[in-house]
């Protein structure tokens, strides 16, 4: 419990941030809706004239684009990505900074079990990413329905906007193996930037194919929005794949952080 | 009782580094010194105990019990300080200390005060801020706030002034009269000599010998090193006692170990143009300890 505490508040600074972030970027994108309901028509006219392959690549769906929840989908893919650069930051910090700042000793020395401290530091991410989302999904929930046009599911709504999450616990988790692997993290950020940037642009290759086997290389291409605005439901494959990476990962993790040798600074 | 009991412990990494075959015992409420140059496994050794690191074979037994399989329940009774201690930077020493403290299952409210006030240190500083120094004694108050049974010291002194490790050796022998055992590990012999009752000394990852200190101290070398006016027989020193014997020209060198009379009457009778005794440093004991024949030992 007392790890616990200490890494939700090392982390509270970082998920205030990006917390805020998320909800300024969706609050400026929910508030073109309204203006670009009323020019919906020209605006498809102009996308008509555009290659399906490019149309697909950029999450773009003319049958339902513009109603606001498809209007939605198009900042949540850039909301998603966001989102799985915090995770993926948390979760390949949470264990190398303590051999970063060299207070891994320091810890270890405690009577707690190598288990004991993941656990604690997992969950100190989970519950980190967790707020995040309630945070959004609260401040998203307010927009959409300041800018509605017209009636829509919020069922709906909410099981787009979890999507996110979903991604999110993806990228924790290859973020934590990553960090018990790897001996020492210099700079976070960019491990954490380059493998959420080329996981994102495998999945905007495997759009322009539109081949399905193509879409597991890619987390980002887990959640196929016009599927879930048509069908009221996730993929269940894609679910069990996402689920299957989570806990291989998670484990790998586990198995790994204990029995791996702590080499002094 | 053994509160240490070390047998064959190994443990290599990559090429140079690592330990081989290490054993040895340490007793309860005893000081006990480990020394050995940099590099020479003094860490790795520690770093086994603590479980930081597994061996690669051999075992050792802390409070009769394995020290990786029962783990987290040893070290509820073990304070370690390293040779360099990092903390979270942007923490406050007091809110360090309580989070050290809450891993322990006892109220150490006090015992941070005692300690924190005889080491000195200001409890409202940020680690951030703090020098080297006393970044070491946050090590110090650390290590001692749960009363622990054994204490484990890598190399403790560096970075404190001649005052403050006069007042911690003060605290460790205090320690000490109450019964808890000490496992000193220094590269400094004269550390070693004023604290501990019996010493380990490790090269190249392996067991030299394991002496009491006051047996080492009987062991009285010198240094001697003579320039003579002409040059010298090769073997005008090679007397009992003497070690590392060189000749070069006119400078002779060498490490002596005995009754000092002998070496002296042997260089009134040359002609000498100057003269060094020395206190041989560690590394030359520890050449002298090499080439010892294993049956003399």
């Amino acid at each position: 419990m007392n790890m616990l505490l200490h890494e939700l508040k090392a982390y509270r600074k970082s998920t205030i941030i990006w917390s805020f972030s998320l909800v300024m970027i969706i609050v400026l994108f929910m508030s073109f809706y309204p203006s670009f309901a009323r020019d919906a028509e020209d605006f498809k006219k102009i996308m008509e004239g555009y290659p399906e392959a490019i149309r697909n690549a950029v999450g773009f769906n003319l049958g339902n684009f513009f109603t606001i929840l498809g209007f939605y989908c198009f900042p949540l893919s850039f909301i998603t990505l966001c989102g799985a650069i915090q995770a993926m930051n948390i979760g390949t910090s949470i264990v190398s900074k303590e051999v970063r700042e060299k207070t891994a000793d320091y810890l270890l020395t405690k009577p707690v079990t190598r288990t004991t401290i993941l656990t604690a530091k997992l969950l100190a991410a989970f519950i980190s990413i967790v707020i995040t989302n309630v945070v959004y999904i609260a401040a998203a929930s307010i927009m959409v329905f300041q800018v509605k046009t017209g009636d829509f599911s919020f069922e709906l709504f909410l099981m787009l906007s979890l999507t996110m999450f979903f991604i999110q616990l993806i990228f924790l988790a290859f973020g934590i193996v990553i960090s018990v692997i790897v001996p020492k993290i210099k700079s976070v950020l960019t491990v954490s930037l380059a493998i959420v940037f080329a996981f994102y642009f495998v999945g905007m290759l495997s759009d322009t194919t539109g081949e399905d086997l193509k879409r597991y290389f890619s987390p980002f291409k887990y959640f196929d929005t016009a599927y879930i605005i048509k069908h009221s439901g996730y993929e269940a494959s894609f679910l069990i794949a996402g689920a299957g990476i989570i806990i291989l990962a998670i484990a790998a993790s586990y198995v790994v952080y204990s029995k791996k040798d702590i080499h002094s600074v | 009782m053994n509160v240490i009991e070390i047998k064959n412990l190994t443990k290599t990494y990559g090429k140079a580094r690592g330990i081989t075959d290490i054993s040895f015992h340490v007793e309860q409420g005893e000081i006990f010194g480990f020394i050995g140059p940099n590099g020479a496994g003094k860490s790795t050794t520690i770093r086994t105990l603590l479980s930081l690191i597994y061996p690669t074979s051999g075992s050792a037994t802390i409070f009769g019990k394995d020290c990786i399989q029962f783990a987290p329940e040893i070290k509820k009774e073990i304070g370690y300080l390293p040779s360099e201690v990092f903390y979270y930077d942007n923490m406050k020493v007091k809110d360090l200390l309580k989070y050290s403290a809450s891993f322990y299952k006892k109220d150490c409210s006090k015992r941070i005060k005692e300690l924190a006030e005889i080491m000195d240190l200001d409890l409202n500083k940020k680690i951030d801020d703090l020098s080297l120094g006393n970044k070491k004694k946050v090590g110090i108050v650390q290590g001692m706030l749960h009363e622990p049974k054994l204490i484990i010291l890598d190399e403790p002194t560096s970075g404190l002034d001649p005052l403050m490790q006069q007042k911690f050796f003060e605290l460790l022998e205090e320690e000490n009269k109450k019964g808890v055992t000490i496992l000193f590990s220094s590269h400094i012999l004269s550390e070693v000599q004023r604290l501990c009752n019996r010493v380990a000394i490790i090269k190249e990852g392996k067991i030299v010998t394991v002496e009491k200190i006051s047996t080492l101290q009987e062991n009285n070398y010198k240094k001697f090193k003579i320039e003579t006016k002409t040059k010298l027989d090769k073997n005008y020193f090679n007397i009992k006692g003497v070690n590392n014997l060189e000749v070069n020209d006119q400078i002779t060198s060498f490490i002596f170990k005995g009754n000092i009379n002998d070496v002296m009457k042997k260089i009134a009778e040359i002609e000498i143009a100057n003269l060094w005794i020395e206190e041989p440093d560690l590394e030359e004991i520890f050449m002298h300890y090499y080439e010892k024949e294993p049956d003399k030992r």
